[in-house]
This record gives C-alpha cells, structure tokens and sequence, in this order.
C-alpha cells in the first residue's frame, strides 16, 4: 500500500511531462512551418527572376545522376543518459546544391537555402522532442501497469 | 556498413512537394548514393498513393536515414503505415508545407500522446 503514493506522485510528475513536450513539439512544428514559408517566399521570388521551370524538381539530380554525399547528416549522441541527434556536417564527396540551378543565381535561392539550412536545426529539435515523447509514453505504460499490479494485489 | 554510416552519420531523408524538397535539398540533405538510390522523394498530384508507400516503407528500411521529413498532407494519404511505425529510429516528423498549415490533430505521435490522456486511466 505504501508503494502506491509514491508511484501516483511519479505518475504525475512523467504527465506533466509529457504535457510540457506535447506544448514544445507543437512550437517547433511552428517554427519548422514559418520558416518553410519564408524559405518558399524566396524560391517564388528565383522563379519570378530566373523563369518558371528554372527552380523546379527538373533541375535536381536524379537515379542518373553520378554519386554524391549529402553535405548535412545528423548523428547520434548519448546526452544524459538520453539518446539524441545532433546535425553534422560532412565534408567528403560533397556537392554545391545551388549550382544545380546555374552557375549565378539570385540572392533570393542564396537566402532560400540559408533559411532551409536554419529550419534543419529546428527539424533536429523536433526529432529530439519526439524521442523524448516515446520513452515517456513507455515509462508511462510502465507506471500504470505497476500500479494496476500493486492495486490489484 | 552500419560501422561507416555511424561514423560518417546518418541521412534526413524528406518526400514532399516542390518547394519542400527543392528546399531542403537546398539546405544540402540531399544525396545519390553509390547504387543510385535518391533520399528524397517529390511528390505531385499524379503520384500514385502505392509509390508514396512504397518509398516511405524503403526509406524506412534503410539503415543509413536517421531522419523521415514527410509533409502532413502527403502523411495523412498513407496514415495507416506511419501509424504503424512505432520504432524509434527513423524517427518520422510530420512537417507543413506552404499550402498546407500545421494541424496538431493529425500528427501522428501527437494523437498517441494525447490518447494517453483518457479520463477513466487518470482518475485514482
């Protein structure tokens, strides 16, 4: 009986938790979605200045294209006890995304990518809240099941 | 192979319209690798729903992608497949798009986290 009151007091406080990383999510989601819409103002803008099809998927690589690595990855830290990722830059067998679209673009594709480069930070973010939702629905699980044993019993 | 992804870090993979893709791209996610496979997807309103799940269950599949950037409308086409990913890595995030605003109600892990909070499980 005694194991009860302090398993309801964890209970509470891993809830609370879990409210507090729902409320975080939601405003990295926000930021991720202003920021895609800036980024996507600028692209508007290159098209106006360098023609309808010349930012388009038509100008990305494709399965025929030779091979490169991508230029930001993310890797996996162990951060208190916690596994989260963390954006890397990687330098071997890179390419310049911007020439993709012309040797001189416009300001705007330069302004469009540091944008999108600003949002991937946030999008790592996001992916961290997420983590941490998942291992707190599981030690939530947990603590209920406890507590249906020790009530039980 | 895990050996040399993990040391060399892992991709963010994204499937999303136009603007989303060209723009990550951008950022410099994007890759080919040696057996011509892209990381990205981009997806119009002629793509058939069966190849959206398709790339969606390969990205999944691949162990160098740490990170699944999907648009929330694109998500919603193939729900029951994200639903049933429950592992955590690749870890898979709903994103907006410029015509599609952020809906919470949707998100996937959202709807299970709030699911917890039935009023019968949190009464003493």
């Amino acid at each position: 009986m005694s194991n009860i009151e302090p398993a309801h007091d964890l209970l509470d406080k891993v809830i609370l938790r879990q409210l507090d990383l729902l409320e975080q999510k939601i405003k990295c989601e926000l930021n991720i979605e202003s920021n895609v819409n800036n980024g996507s103002i600028h692209l508007a803008k290159s098209r106006y200045i360098m023609g309808q099809s010349s930012v388009s998927t038509t100008k990305l690589p494709t399965e025929s294209s030779p091979d490169f690595s991508a230029s930001i990855m993310c890797k996996t830290i162990e951060e208190d006890g916690m596994t989260k990722l963390k954006l890397y830059q990687n330098k071997e067998n890179t390419i310049v995304p911007l020439h993709w679209f012309g040797v001189l673009v416009p300001q705007n594709l330069h302004m469009a990518q540091k944008i999108f480069q600003t949002t991937l930070s946030y999008v790592v973010e996001c992916s961290n809240i997420q983590l941490q939702l998942k291992e707190n629905m599981k030690n939530i699980n947990a603590l209920r099941k406890y507590l249906n044993i020790i009530s039980k019993s | 192979m895990a050996l040399h992804a993990a040391v060399k870090g892992k991709l963010i993979s994204v499937i999303g319209d136009e603007d989303t893709c060209v723009g990550f791209l951008l950022g410099g996610i994007g890759e080919i690798n040696k057996n011509r496979h892209p990381n990205f997807m981009v997806v119009d309103k002629n793509t058939p729903v069966s190849e959206i799940e398709e790339c969606f269950k390969r990205f999944v599949k691949r162990d160098d992608i740490d990170i699944i950037l999907i648009n929330q409308n694109i998500a919603e086409l193939i729900r029951h497949v994200i639903d049933a990913h429950s592992a955590p890595v690749p870890s898979v995030l709903e994103i907006p798009s410029k015509d599609h605003p952020y809906d919470a109600s949707k998100d996937s892990i959202l709807r299970r986290a709030k699911g917890m909070f039935n009023p019968d499980d949190l009464v003493r």
